[in-house]
């Protein structure tokens, strides 16, 4: 399919001014749902995101119980508004594939092992979509996993990274996305880099692929201390009364 | 070697210290040990531990609770204790011959009782005993893991609000507080102080001078 070709890097900067190994604006709020066991909400540029978690609870139904281990599920939901085109609602092919790798991401750093027999429920609410979303949904949920207190080996950071106009450039938003060549989102484990997610669309060469991934994980660092601040703070930030 | 300050907030996966000892809120890799959840640290020599600031009750033997009945069935009580499992009370707690006699005159659905854990199994199933019918009152849900904050060191602060609102209060390990009689609405309001503001230093003086005011007005 030939696309329409668009200038996506004038002088050395993107469309919204950023270098190519810039990430745009990033916000977390933690426990934003009262009624959650944890939650976290994320501004990441224009993509809007809200996270819960559920559990460890009951499973159902009983039939996917597992006596050595808790099941993690997960929930990836794109909200009828989030893009430009109204999406219909409910899961579709993208969402569920979403869905299951997200949960096999999160499932490799939670420990299951404590909870047998249980569930634990993530939901990924997608608000506004920016290119980019299941970054910015699993940055979201692995923060809602450390406020509802399941213990976990690591936070999962990630941080997607692509090829536009020829240029290898971290964190692509929308205009880029589709216009660009390639994208590839990576998800890891923040202490040891171990990778949890890794897809990628379009084509990039062997040394392409390899810029990219590391300018991604270095992406996903910093996403790693804005996670990290953010958890901090909302035990740091408690207001005293009276 | 320790890594971390002592009451410092730490966030899951974040490295400990080399060669100490630790509690079930953390786990090693090798001679390095790394939190697990999210909260605060204390260290006492060689050892580390983690006061988390959230999460779900896990039932453990002994642990007085506070559940609620939710089915009645041949000899048995289900009952809801908040945990991800399953949990019973033996109709041998209350009678003699628990097959032949209707379960339901001693509690039935809904009712809130107070009990002990006997037994929890490797799947985190539990059997409770020692049962008492909370009857009236009201039932507050708390985080779990603040509990120990309501009630104080050497019960402090739970006696400090007993007296203060002449309330009769009993808490259940599982977060859920139960409060009858006596000033319950203030009581309440300041169990829900403490769960907000319970990772902060000098919390029972605060809540001394709080509730002298407000008995006072």
């Amino acid at each position: 399919m030939e696309k329409p070709d668009m200038e996506l890097i004038k002088d050395g900067k993107r469309l919204d001014g950023r270098r190519p190994d810039e990430l745009r604006e990033i916000k977390i709020e933690v426990g934003v749902l009262k009624r959650a066991t944890g939650s976290a909400y994320v501004e990441w540029g224009k993509n809007k995101v809200l996270a819960a978690v559920y559990g460890p609870r009951e499973l159902h139904p009983k039939f996917l119980r597992n006596p050595t281990k808790a099941v993690l599920r997960c929930i990836y939901n794109l909200a009828p508004f989030s893009v430009e085109d109204r999406k219909r609602p409910g899961p579709d092919r993208r969402s569920v594939e979403i869905s299951k790798v997200s949960a096999e991401a999160l499932s490799s750093v939670v420990m299951l092992e404590r909870y047998p027999n249980a569930g634990i429920d993530v939901y990924i609410e997608i608000l506004q979509a920016d290119a980019g979303t299941r970054c910015v949904g699993l940055t979201a949920a692995s923060v809602a996993l450390a406020d509802a207190g399941i213990p976990m080996k690591d936070i999962v950071a990630a941080c997607a990274a692509g090829k536009i106009s020829g240029e290898i450039v971290l964190d692509l938003m929308k205009e880029e996305d589709n216009y660009g060549e390639s994208d590839l989102p990576i998800a890891v484990m923040s202490r040891k880099k171990d990778v949890v997610l890794l897809q990628m669309d379009g084509k990039l060469t062997r040394e392409e692929f390899k810029k990219a991934y590391e300018l991604a994980v270095n992406g996903a660092t910093q996403v790693y201390e804005i996670q990290k601040a953010a958890l901090l703070k909302s035990v740091n930030d408690v207001k005293i009364e009276g | 070697m320790l890594h971390i300050k002592d009451r410092e907030i730490v966030i899951p996966g974040q490295l400990m210290g080399d060669n100490i000892r630790h509690d079930i809120n953390c786990f090693h890799e090798k001679d390095k040990v790394y939190s697990s959840v999210h909260g605060m640290v204390r260290v006492e020599d060689n050892y580390v531990k983690i006061i988390p600031s959230t999460g779900w009750y896990m039932p453990k033997e002994g642990d007085l609770i506070i559940g609620v009945i939710t089915e009645v069935l041949t000899g048995w009580w289900a009952v809801d204790i908040r945990v991800p499992n399953i949990c019973s009370l033996r109709g041998e707690e209350m009678t003699r011959d628990p097959l032949n006699v209707d379960l339901s005159q001693y509690f039935n659905v809904g009712d809130v009782i107070s009990a002990k854990i006997l037994e929890v199994d490797e799947v985190n199933a539990c059997h409770l005993t020692r049962p008492w019918k909370l009857e009236g009152g009201i039932t507050v849900n708390v985080n779990p893991k603040r509990v120990p904050r309501v009630v104080g060191k050497k019960r402090s602060m739970l006696n400090i609000i007993k007296e203060k609102t002449g309330s009769k209060i009993i808490v259940g390990q599982n977060g859920w507080i139960w409060v009858k009689e006596g000033k319950t609405e203030l009581a309440i309001r300041t169990i829900r102080k403490i769960e907000k503001e319970a990772q902060t230093h000098g919390l029972t003086d605060r809540i001394t001078e709080m509730l002298e005011r407000e008995v006072g007005k």
